[in-house]
């Protein structure tokens, strides 16, 4: 979608809102249209001379075997509700919390990771609020000093995201609402999950699409999945702020997932280019996301920044991190993502945009480099086309999860080494990797086997081709005078004789070069 | 001191012959139902089975616990202590039916040397206060019923000084707590060095100045009691791994903190004095002064431990423990407001207040974090001294007991006012005791020594030398 008609978009449906009686009050209707046209627009699109901010604070879990003040385990599969309390995490009066050290090590691999200055010193404070959720009604997080900050996340486009911030904090309750949100009258409090760890990341406002929102969530997840921090199976959450051309800031809280906040962020967009345009003003506001209509919803106004009181949290002692601790911690890295595709194109020789694919990717670059790892001199060129092509296809298709899904890098090293050696045909590649992932799963060259789709050793490529060619003379001679369909009925034919299993181009290529 | 008076003597003795302590023990159960039949309040809560259960037992496992220091000693705890399956309300009614799940660090600490837990002691609501009065069970002094035990300790102060028989108690100062009520009920309070003894199981007051320390009827039995109690705990991150362990230590020379006896009413200052005259045929005594924390300490003390206790205290909500009210009908925020409005007394809300505010963003710079600045600043004061004296003494409290109709009509200031003494030692997070020094209007009049960190035993000497 162009700029302009960008422009009439949002005339439009100003006209139309002010077309409504007592538009302003109908928010209902209101919202209404501006989410269908929601649908239509390009997130990634801006007005001329508009200057969109987006900044986010992502909540992930770090991957701890125990609570970050307590003892008690964070491995919530399976339990009953309320079964992995203790008096910490419940904050009974009496208890005490204790630092739990993994947390801080996983925090200072995130914020070396993300470029950040790590502060040797630091300590923990109390954050006052009154909420259920909450067993004291405060949250120890980290205010003045947190762990890590002032780094940076390169986007694709060589766009450079600065990293304000990234504190530990511990994880309120859940509130359950037995028959949905705002329905029922009671909430129930599960504790389980009270307590958890969370690394806290905070963006400046860099970002300037909600496209680039959601890009820079996907890096930001694979640099962590590089790092091997996170609680497995949980989803990042992100609070979005937005504002534009300067005007007040508005907050979306508790967006989950890449494709909701870029949703989010885009409605938000729209609804605000709305505001401005009917001559009002931005509210400076806390907003919710309703992922099902694909809208966001007021939740308060917020006059002046939230008041939380913060003190020094007296319970627990400031933490000194030794030099050597975080130069360790340093020199472990693993390779990041960065790193790896710059690798993967020196010394593979990778095209830059496969490598890039490739290593988005963590569980993908698993993959290749224990395909690499079976066979040194397997072709990676051809290695990575499989993944990223044919793997990623059917994953993307089929909406599967790559973790979920059992690749066998063994089976890949096979299927390369018979494209190689010009056994398979590309269209046969293609089948037997779909029927390896989302059919029987049988191994995709018993696949090619069973089915007869290998060129069978026995068959001299070059001698059906001359076979052929011998007994369709005319076509030959058409061909020759010019007629470029006979070469894709000759080719047809070898294709028949060899019950489909040749390689196409192979086919074509020998069939040029003899009849030249 | 004579020896037959102190709890090693008892223990010595117990070991040898079990019905010592079932007769120690009934005795003290006798004092305790007596003093609360009259009214003297120095209980929050007595469970006699409770206490017989553990009498049952240790008399069941006795060789197993011979080598216990406090083998058949009753030890009373102040409320705001956590005793597993005792209620424990820091003497406030909002924590009303609250049983922790758990023993303090100090309390399984205690058993395991053979001690039995004898009750919860009675105190000011979460600590807040110089008199005991800021709660429902007010405890009365020993030597005047119209008189306060002090605070918050109050009630295992009065019952030390009550009791004709062996016992020691766990009290909790965080500005004065057990100075305090010591001196105004002529017993021994001794408060270590903040970090040496866990804080686990303690209601928190302010944590960062909170320590538990011992009252008993002597020095011995307090230095007793704190050996027990103190050492490496991993559940209380501010814990500094210190046991602490009773010996004598050299003292020679002594400061008089000037600015402080100065202060005191003149029948005070008259007593203190005559002991300094005393106690200079065994020490080395100068005046010195301590003007920054003459000036400062107050003010700092009750911004931080009030912004640390409004904190502290958000926890109750009356949803989780303790008290619950009617939600029906009520937001979450409805339902906070008002159980707190109900259950706070009227001192709690004034620190919640006045915590709340110092640590407002706006106020939080010149308030919360000039306080935790200045904070440092005092100690330095106190570091510079202890460079030349091994002790500093002053009076403990400025002024005898009042009575209860005298404090009635103190303004909060004139009452934390009279933490005056007490306040700059706690802050610093120094240890110090109070030992009785005389008689005043047959009031005891306590003397306060403070010693710099980690010195306990300086102390332990200079008491042994008082008494």
């Amino acid at each position: 979608m162009t700029e302009q008609s960008n422009a009439q978009l949002n005339i439009q449906s100003n006209a139309q809102a002010n077309a409504r009686p007592n538009a302003q009050s109908n928010t209902k209707s209101n919202t209404q249209s501006i989410a269908q046209s929601n649908v239509q627009v390009d997130s990634q699109s801006k007005l001329v001379n508009e200057k969109i901010m987006i900044g986010l604070e992502i909540h992930a879990y770090l991957d701890t075997k125990s609570k970050l003040f307590c003892s008690c385990s964070t491995d919530d599969t399976m339990v009953e509700p309320n079964s992995l309390c203790c008096p910490v995490c419940l904050g009974h009066p009496g208890s005490k919390p204790v630092l739990n050290e993994k947390a801080v090590e996983l925090a200072t691999k995130i914020g070396l990771a993300l470029n950040c200055t790590i502060n040797k010193d630091f300590f923990f404070s109390r954050k006052t609020y009154f909420y259920p959720d909450m067993c004291s009604n405060y949250q120890i997080t980290q205010y003045e000093i947190p762990i890590a900050e002032k780094g940076f996340v390169d986007l694709s486009e060589g766009k450079r995201i600065r990293i304000k911030r990234a504190h530990i904090e511990w994880d309120p309750a859940a509130l359950i609402h037995p028959e949905g949100m705002g329905k029922s009258n009671y909430v129930l409090i599960d504790h389980n999950r009270s307590g958890f760890p969370l690394i806290e990341i905070v963006t400046e406002p860099d970002l300037e699409s909600p496209a680039q929102a959601r890009e820079f969530l996907g890096v930001l997840e694979n640099i962590l999945s590089y790092l091997s921090v996170l609680k497995p199976n949980t989803t990042m959450k992100a609070d979005c702020n937005i504002s534009i051309n300067y005007g007040n800031r508005v907050e979306i809280k508790n967006v989950s997932g890449f494709s909701a906040a870029e949703k989010a962020l885009s409605y938000e967009l729209l609804r605000q280019r709305k505001e401005v345009s009917l001559g009002n003003i931005i509210e400076q506001q806390t907003r919710a996301f309703d992922a099902d209509l694909g809208v966001t919803k007021e939740l308060r106004k917020k006059e002046t920044e939230d008041d939380y009181g913060y003190i020094f949290d007296p319970d627990l002692v400031k933490v000194n991190l030794p030099e050597e601790y975080v130069n360790e911690i340093k020199e472990n890295l693993p390779e990041l993502p960065n790193q790896k595709t710059k690798r993967y194109i020196s010394e593979y020789g990778l095209p830059e945009f496969d490598s890039k694919i490739l290593c988005s990717n963590f569980v993908l670059t698993k993959i290749f480099d224990e395909i690499v790892n079976t066979n040194k001199s397997i072709d990676k060129k051809i290695s990575a086309r499989i993944l990223t092509r044919e793997v990623m296809s059917v994953i993307n298709h089929d909406s599967l999860d790559l973790n979920e899904v059992n690749i066998d890098p063994k089976e890949i090293v096979s299927l390369v080494e018979l494209i190689v050696s010009g056994m398979v045909s590309d269209k046969n590649v293609k089948q037997s990797i779909i029927n390896y992932i989302s059919g029987d799963k049988s191994s995709p060259v018993d696949y090619l086997n069973k089915n007869n789709l290998l060129i069978s050793k026995n068959i001299d490529l070059g001698l059906v081709v001359e076979t052929i060619l011998k007994n369709n003379q005319k076509a030959v001679d058409d061909y020759k005078s010019g007629n470029e369909k006979s070469l894709n009925f000759l080719a047809g034919l070898v294709m028949r004789e060899t019950k489909g299993t040749a390689s196409p181009q192979k086919v074509q290529e020998l069939l040029k070069s003899k009849m030249n | 001191m004579k020896k037959e008076e102190t709890v090693n003597f008892f223990v010595s003795e117990a070991k040898k012959d079990f019905r010592i302590v079932e007769e120690n023990l009934h005795n003290v159960i006798e004092e305790v139902k007596f003093t609360q039949n009259k009214g003297l309040n120095y209980f929050e809560k007595f469970d006699e089975e409770f206490v017989l259960n553990q009498l049952k037992k240790l008399k069941e496992n006795q060789e197993a616990n011979l080598s216990g220091k406090l083998f058949g000693v009753p030890i009373s705890v102040k409320d705001t202590i956590c005793v597993k399956g005792l209620e424990s309300t820091a003497g406030s009614k909002f924590l009303k039916g609250y049983v922790p799940v758990f023993d303090a660090t100090v309390v399984s600490n205690v058993k395991k040397e053979g001690g039995i837990i004898l009750g919860k002691t009675t105190q000011d609501e979460f600590g807040f206060g110089t008199f005991s009065t800021n709660t429902s069970r007010v405890p009365k002094n020993p030597f005047d019923n119209e008189r306060s035990c002090g605070g918050s300790s109050g009630g295992g102060a009065g019952f030390c000084a009550i009791t004709r028989n062996y016992h020691i108690n766990i009290g909790e100062s965080t500005g004065g707590s057990i100075a305090g009520p010591a001196s105004f009920c002529g017993v021994a309070g001794f408060t270590p060095t903040y970090g040496r003894v866990s804080r686990y199981g303690l209601i928190d007051y302010a944590n960062s100045l909170d320590k538990i320390g011992a009252i008993g009827r002597n020095i011995e039995d307090a230095a007793l009691l704190l050996e027990v109690i103190s050492g490496k705990d991993d559940n209380d991150s501010t814990n500094i791994g210190e046991k602490y362990v009773v010996d004598e230590a050299p003292v020679k020379k002594i400061g008089v903190i000037k600015e402080l006896l100065d202060s005191a009413d003149p029948e005070v200052k008259k007593i203190i004095q005559e002991k300094i005259n005393e106690l200079k045929k065994f020490f080395i005594v100068e005046e010195v002064s301590l003007p920054l924390n003459f000036n400062y300490s107050l003010p700092t003390y009750h911004i931080i431990a009030s912004s640390e206790a409004s904190t502290n205290l958000a926890k109750l909500s009356g949803l989780r423990y303790g008290v619950q009210g009617s939600v029906e009908g009520k937001h979450f925020d409805e339902y906070f407001s008002s159980i707190r409005s109900e259950e706070f007394s009227e001192e709690a809300k004034r620190r919640i207040i006045l915590g709340t505010f110092a640590r407002m963003s706006g106020f939080r710079n010149a308030y919360y974090l000039k306080s935790m600045r200045v904070r440092t600043k005092l100690i330095e004061e106190f570091n510079n001294l202890f460079k030349k004296y091994d002790l500093l003494i002053s009076p403990t409290m400025p002024i005898i007991s009042p009575k209860f109709s005298e404090i009635s009509t103190l303004s909060p200031l004139q009452n934390y006012s009279t933490d005056l003494c007490t306040i700059p030692v706690n802050l610093a997070g120094l240890p110090h005791i109070s030992i009785n020094a005389g008689f005043s209007k047959n009031m005891p009049v306590g003397l306060m020594a403070v010693a710099s960190h980690l010195n306990e035993n300086k102390l332990y000497s200079f008491a042994k030398v008082m008494q």
